[in-house]
């Protein structure tokens, strides 16, 4: 449903050329839920820029439900949901206007997207907040307006950035259901994160990034089986920091 | 994607939605003009009633006893007070009024101090004739100002009248002269409003823009939906589109609700007839006409705001960008309160100033076509160009992304070399550069002007030569040195191969005589904004340039400009630029800022010198791109000044040549037919010449 092939981009920082990610490659199918991770710049969220469409890649490219970003990328912005941490409302308008608003420019019909919206609020929860200022909302409120907004489209294939980041436990297990319930209507999902515990309840598979690059690829037994470790903190701490590694490996 | 007229609508819709429900835009469209224009007008009433002329009944004239009073009124009744019917007409036809008062309690000038009075007035009465009568008028009063000026004026009309029937009467031929007077020019209209309304447009328009368009852009940024936004599926600039269509609405509202206000206080007030003149009446044309120019100033201003706060990623930011726009906007607005500026020239296309001389034309009833027709044209073509602009930063990344770098950082050298400037430090340069060359010229040109005038001309071209160092020279020096680049390639001082030299050579063999025509074509054109009395100076300083020897004019006038310009602009900003822009982009910039710079001399805009300046700047950087170096621009710049320089020393010993330029100035045929085959052949060897690759390999980094 999603291919990622060889995706690559540079930036220019203060005269100086950083690879922010490196030849990255992957696949995620439908009802799969595929855990992009890593530390902070590791490149997680500039491949889904890159996804998306809002950054163009120097080299490699993307193909979503079968369409090329580079070749058509309205047809397959169209195939995206995508959800931030950092996502914000209109807090002038209500609910139903906003999601209404971004299913329109999804190029939904107004009849559809009233009925999927009916069937998304309630999935969610969201039905008497409908009518409701979004400015009035409160955080888990606006969370789970966001999360319907994602999938108001009804895309193939759903982005995820951080989406647990300033949560409480209450608004991570929204997150958690959320995510079955993807899985569960066959999407296919890419959940970026660095909270690697919440990753390995959450995901089918995963891909360790760092600076840029793929480190580890597959599911959890088989980067256990590659990396010799068995949680993915301990992978990623070998990662960061590669000399107390080999000064642990004897003991 | 389906991008249909109903779908834009739908999306303008949500924009407009969002902001008229956000209570700050409630603020700027319903509480500004119900407050702000009853208010106003009471402020104008007063001081229309306290300045403009005398009060319902007169100016009121206080004396201190019922005799002074007795005598002041009959002389200012006594009919030949009233001056000369001509001189009457002149000063609007009508003979004012005076009512003299006698004060009851305190002296007359205390009840002009309490502004009880107009004016007072003192009577000395002798032998039952006024000997001398002194008027007090209260310093700085309009109203009694003009009191006094008339009452002395009509005194002395008595005064003459009286004169000269005793004169007649003695001396039977005496006669004296007559004094009448007329007018000339076109009589400004004594409609207020004509001039008032354009600068209500103006401020109403941005008042009502302002916002929106900071929150519909940069506040997308703020609130966190930029993304979400930018990851539909819809083109940046239909996003845009929608958002502009929402702006030009509530601008457009904001400007009929002050309108609407501003014309309901006049007309309850009865100002419209103080302002607008007797008789005046708006009609259905005028508020047709007055709600098409709003819609072209909310266009226009809807689509400037846009384009910078959509390079806004804060509010805050969006408002420090903004704030001196609104203060630049008002100049032109004032303008249009200034008599004598018309809707022609120059005029006719300068940006919001072209629409506020066009409403003020409209308003007066004095509409020229052709230079209405430029500036609705020229405002549509602005407006199109801010809005691409806007919609090409509307969501850009780069523009989404924080820099970390501050304030202080561009004055902290880096530890680690660089190669090249990046275009934010060339900005930085050139915003340096337009002051300090502002500030270095002018001071100059007064201190020369403060000496004698026989301050050494040798000394003076190498005080101009001194100037040009320490600015174009000095500041991209600094910023090269401050950034820690590598001085070859910031410069492009590598070196390149003999045919880009000799191409040079022979451009500029024929590059000169076209600059020169440019010039001359300027002026018979009247695009030369020099006056007389700078042509007398300029004309001056060429004769001087005639006494001095060759060598020093070369070295001032085409080697320092030479050498310093082109490291400037085919240097230092050239490969700034080039980070970022394609060579052609880059080869225009750099021109359009070398013939900017160009046009500012002194405190006169040189505005003739733009085109051809430019256009040596497309040739420069043409010839740079090509042959990847600075030096054979700087051999062609200098034969290029230099051989301006020295046909304006020695036209005269030319005359074997054929060429009169004293008298035609232009160029004969032949000298222009040798000249446009030296640019030819010039073009060709460059063209031929393979041009050297330009490659920054790492280990020169």
């Amino acid at each position: 449903m999603l291919q990622i092939h060889a995706l690559t981009k540079r930036f220019v920082a203060e005269n100086e050329v950083v690879c922010a990610v490196d030849g990255l490659s992957f696949s995620v199918g439908p009802g799969e839920v595929f855990g992009l991770l890593g530390p902070n710049g590791a490149g997680k969220t500039t491949t889904l820029r890159m996804v998306l469409g809002l950054v163009s890649p120097d080299e490699g490219y993307t193909e979503v439900a079968g369409i090329r970003t580079s070749i058509n990328p309205f047809a397959a912005k169209a195939k995206l949901g995508f959800v931030s941490a950092s996502d914000g409302v209109y807090p002038w308008l209500s609910v139903r206007e906003m999601l209404l608003y971004f299913a329109d420019l999804y190029g939904v019909q107004p009849d559809a997207a009233a009925e999927r919206l009916t069937i998304l609020a309630e999935v969610m929860d969201i039905e008497r907040l409908l009518d409701r200022r979004a400015g009035t909302l409160s955080t888990g409120q606006r969370q789970r307006v966001t999360l319907v907004r994602g999938l108001i489209h009804d895309p193939p294939v759903m982005l995820l950035d951080e989406p647990t980041r300033g949560l409480d436990v209450v608004g991570v297990q929204t997150i958690f259901r959320y995510i079955a319930h993807l899985r569960e209507v066959g999407k296919a999902v890419v959940v970026c994160t660095h909270r690697l515990d919440e990753a390995e309840r959450l995901c089918d598979r995963f891909g360790l990034l760092h600076r840029g690059r793929m480190r580890y690829h597959g599911t959890l037994n088989e980067i256990r089986t590659e990396s010799g470790r068995q949680h993915l903190v301990e992978i990623f701490d070998d990662l960061m920091n590669p000399v107390s590694h080999v000064v642990e490996t004897p003991t | 994607m389906n991008l249909s007229w109903s779908r834009l609508a739908r999306l303008s819709r949500k924009e407009l939605r969002e902001t008229l429900r956000d209570r700050r835009t409630i603020i700027t469209l319903v509480m500004m003009p119900l407050l702000v224009y009853p208010l106003l007008s009471m402020a104008l009433n007063r001081f229309l009633l306290s300045s403009a002329g005398p009060g319902t009944s007169g100016f009121v004239v206080g004396v201190e006893t019922v005799d002074e009073s007795n005598w002041l009124q009959s002389l200012i009744n006594d009919p030949r007070s009233k001056p000369p019917e001509a001189i009457l007409q002149a000063s609007g036809g009508d003979l004012a009024e005076f009512k003299v008062v006698v004060v009851q309690d305190g002296t007359p000038e205390q009840a002009l101090l309490a502004n009880r009075l107009d004016i007072a007035a003192e009577l000395l009465i002798a032998e039952g004739e006024p000997q001398t009568i002194n008027v007090t008028a209260f310093s700085g009063d309009q109203a009694s100002q003009s009191a006094r000026r008339i009452l002395i004026e009509r005194l002395h009309w008595l005064k003459l009248q009286d004169t000269t029937n005793i004169l007649q009467r003695v001396v039977p031929e005496f006669s004296s002269f007559q004094v009448t007077t007329s007018e000339i020019g076109e009589r400004p209209s004594g409609n207020v409003l004509a001039s008032i309304i354009p600068l209500v447009l103006v401020l109403m328009t941005i008042t009502g823009a302002v916002y929106p368009a900071i929150d519909l852009t940069a506040g997308e940024r703020e609130r966190g939906t930029m993304e979400a936004l930018m990851a539909s599926p819809v083109p940046r600039w239909w996003l845009l589109l929608a958002k502009y269509i929402a702006v030009v609405c509530v601008a457009l509202l904001t400007a009929v609700a002050n309108l609407g206000a501003m014309f309901a206080t006049l007309s309850l007030t009865g100002l419209t007839q103080m302002l607008a003149g007797e008789g005046a009446e708006l009609g259905v044309k005028e508020i047709v006409l007055i709600f098409l120019l709003l819609v072209l100033f909310s266009a226009f201003f809807a689509a400037v705001l846009l384009s910078l706060t959509s390079f806004a990623r804060s509010f805050k930011e969006a408002q420090a960008y903004l704030i001196p726009v609104m203060l630049l906007s008002l100049a032109p607005a004032m303008l249009s309160l200034m008599p004598g500026i018309g809707l022609n020239g120059p005029l006719a296309v300068a940006p919001l100033l072209n629409i506020v001389l066009l409403a003020r034309e409209i308003l007066a009833n004095n509409v020229h076509p052709l230079g209405a027709t430029l500036a609705v044209a020229s405002t549509i073509l602005y407006a199109t160009a801010a809005l691409a602009v806007a919609a090409k930063l509307f969501g850009n990344d780069a523009v989404n992304r924080t820099s970390e770098r501050s304030i202080g950082s561009l004055f902290r050298r880096p530890e680690v070399a660089t190669t090249r400037p990046s275009v934010g430090e060339a900005g930085m340069v050139i915003a340096l550069l337009l002051p300090a060359s502002f500030v270095v010229s002018n001071g100059l040109m007064r201190w020369l002007a403060s000496q004698s005038s026989d301050v050494n001309v040798t000394f003076q071209l190498a005080l101009n030569a001194v100037a040009l160092v320490a600015t174009f020279g000095l500041i991209p020096f600094a910023a090269t040195y401050l950034g820690r680049h590598r001085m070859t390639l910031t410069y492009r001082m590598q070196s390149t191969r003999v045919g880009f030299y000799l191409g040079a050579a022979i451009i500029a063999l024929g590059a000169w005589a076209f600059a020169h025509e440019a010039l001359v074509l300027a002026d018979e054109f009247g695009l030369a904004l020099l006056n007389e009395e700078q042509m007398e100076r300029t004309r001056g300083v060429l004769d001087k340039w005639k006494t001095i020897s060759p060598f020093v004019l070369l070295a001032t006038m085409a080697v320092a400009p030479a050498v310093i310009e082109e490291l400037c602009f085919r240097g230092y900003l050239f490969s700034a630029f080039s980070n970022v822009l394609s060579p052609w982009q880059t080869i225009m910039a750099t021109a359009v800022l070398f013939g900017l710079f160009h046009v500012f001399v002194g405190s006169t805009l040189l505005v003739e010198r733009f085109l051809p300046t430019t256009l040596l700047g497309i040739a420069l950087g043409w010839l740079a791109y090509r042959s990847g170096s600075v030096w054979p621009g700087i051999l062609m710049h200098f034969l290029h000044n230099g051989l301006l320089e020295l046909v304006a020393r020695y036209h005269e010993h030319l005359a074997f040549l054929g060429a009169e330029l004293e008298d035609s100035r232009h160029l004969p045929p032949l000298w222009l037919a040798i000249a446009g085959a030296c640019v030819l052949v010039g073009v060709g060897i460059v063209v031929w010449t393979r041009p050297r690759v330009e490659t920054v390999s790492a280990e020169s980094v």
